[in-house]
């Protein structure tokens, strides 16, 4: 029990002295995992609305596909996008294997369906009555689209801080197509991974406790928006 | 004075059922109609076709001498329709009340807003930050009713606005209606089981049954 007390309290030290190397993995993990969910966000929320707001033949179908690629394994995107932007890949010639941007490729389709379920939900979901009322105060097709999307905020905060969570925590994509590269590629997960296998323990608490703080916060967002929407 | 309404044979099929069979019906400015009848009688029905929430599967309607046509903004944009339990947009007592101003474009829309909501006996001071969420159920009617008083419309359509109100919230909402009535000549069709209120207050009382008009 000893060395788990001895790894928190340099973990506390890792983080209180502000060591480079635990920086970098965390300012790494912000930087690619900010970039990642707001591409999910852009283009994951007109679908979203698209297949929550209208009907249309196979409507059933694109909601079990998209409900299907929730559980999508972070390894299988990984292998994908490995594919995709490894030499012989269609997207070989940019370069990309072992880079920001190929994670943040991978982390893009890891957080679409979640933004596109839960911005379809959240559509799906708004009261009966917004339409009439819309209408009965004289809005045009055009406001009435920027009116339904802006009632569904709180519900569509909550799509995007849950798909940030999913993210920020995923390990398998970062690892297969960002190759832990130290001080370039290596985020907080893959660095844990990594470093508790060299054995240093301490490193890998403390950013084992700054993604717990990032779970955390996350959370607290989610609840209070939870709340605000059921109100 | 001509027409604000007319509506000539309609016709309203739900899953394959007649719930609204009207020959005739005018509807003029400045007048106050009551509907009423047993539920289930094409009273909402009725609302809600005058309103251009829904068209009839037959028939003719004009407003204003207009053909009614959902898609006619100028004309959908004269008339309003409150129910008995509305919808309160996520925003504060301001921004609900001064929504459709906003939609029109209405430069001074706070001030409009102010006196909508003094209109129906809501202090603005108080109430105009209050949230959506922060508002009883008789206060939220006045607050959607003030939405829809200040828009100013031509035809005030009310279902059942006081069916769930205390009789001082009850009193604002009828009061408030009888002023647009007397200050911007808007016609009244309201839809109550208030006996008392519709005798004390329409001009004409439309007996519904089984989707007919019964008598004037």
């Amino acid at each position: 029990m000893d060395y788990i007390a001895e790894g928190l309290v340099q973990a506390l030290n890792l983080l209180l002295q502000g060591d480079p190397e635990t920086f970098s993995a965390i300012w790494v993990t912000l930087r690619v995992s900010t970039a990642s969910i707001l591409a999910s966000l852009i283009l994951g929320i007109p679908p979203g609305f698209l297949l929550g707001h209208y009907s249309f033949a196979g409507k059933r179908a694109v909601r079990v596909i998209v409900d299907t690629l929730l559980s999508l394994p972070t390894v299988v995107i990984g292998l994908l996008v490995y594919t995709l932007v490894s030499r012989q890949g269609p997207l070989g010639e940019f370069g990309l294997l072992f880079t920001l941007p190929a994670i943040c490729i991978g982390q893009t389709i890891l957080g679409l369906p979640i933004v596109i379920a839960l911005t379809a939900s959240a559509v799906e979901t708004l009261d009966q009555r917004l339409p009439a009322l819309l209408s009965t105060l004289g809005a045009d097709r055009k406001q009435m689209l920027l009116t339904t999307v802006w009632e569904s905020r709180f519900s569509l905060l909550a799509a995007a801080v849950t798909a940030y969570g999913r993210i920020v925590s995923e390990v398998g994509i970062s690892m297969m197509v960002g190759g832990n590269i130290k001080w370039y590629t290596r985020t907080i997960t893959t660095a844990i991974a990594l470093e508790t296998n060299k054995g240093r323990f301490a490193f890998g608490i403390a950013l084992g406790l700054v993604l717990l703080l990032i779970a955390f916060l996350i959370n607290l967002v989610l609840n209070v928006l939870k709340k605000r929407t059921q109100v | 004075m001509p027409p604000l309404y007319e509506l000539e044979n309609i016709r309203q099929v739900y899953a394959r059922r007649v719930v609204l069979e009207i020959d005739q019906m005018v509807v003029y400015p400045g007048e106050i109609i009551g509907l009423s009848g047993p539920n289930g009688s094409g009273k909402s029905t009725l609302l809600r076709i005058l309103a251009m929430l829904e068209s009839p599967v037959r028939g003719r309607i004009f407003f204003s001498g207009r053909p009614a046509n959902p898609n006619d903004l100028q004309s959908r944009r004269q008339i309003t329709l409150l129910s008995q339990s509305p919808y309160l947009l996520k925003r504060s007592v301001l921004g609900n009340v001064s929504y459709g101003l906003k939609l029109r474009g209405i430069t001074g829309k706070k001030e409009k807003a102010r006196a909508a909501l003094s209109m129906v006996g809501l202090d603005p001071q108080e109430f105009a930050g209050r949230m959506w969420y922060e508002l009883s159920g008789g206060e939220a009617q006045r607050v959607a009713l003030a939405a829809r008083l200040a828009i100013r419309p031509g035809a005030l359509l009310l279902d059942e606005p006081t069916a769930y109100l205390d009789e001082y919230s009850a009193e604002r909402i009828r009061s408030a209606a009888l002023y647009a009535v007397e200050k911007w000549n808007t016609a009244l069709v309201l839809v109550s089981h208030d006996h008392a209120w519709l005798g004390s207050v329409c001009q004409r009382i439309l007996q519904m049954h089984r989707g007919r008009l019964q008598a004037s």
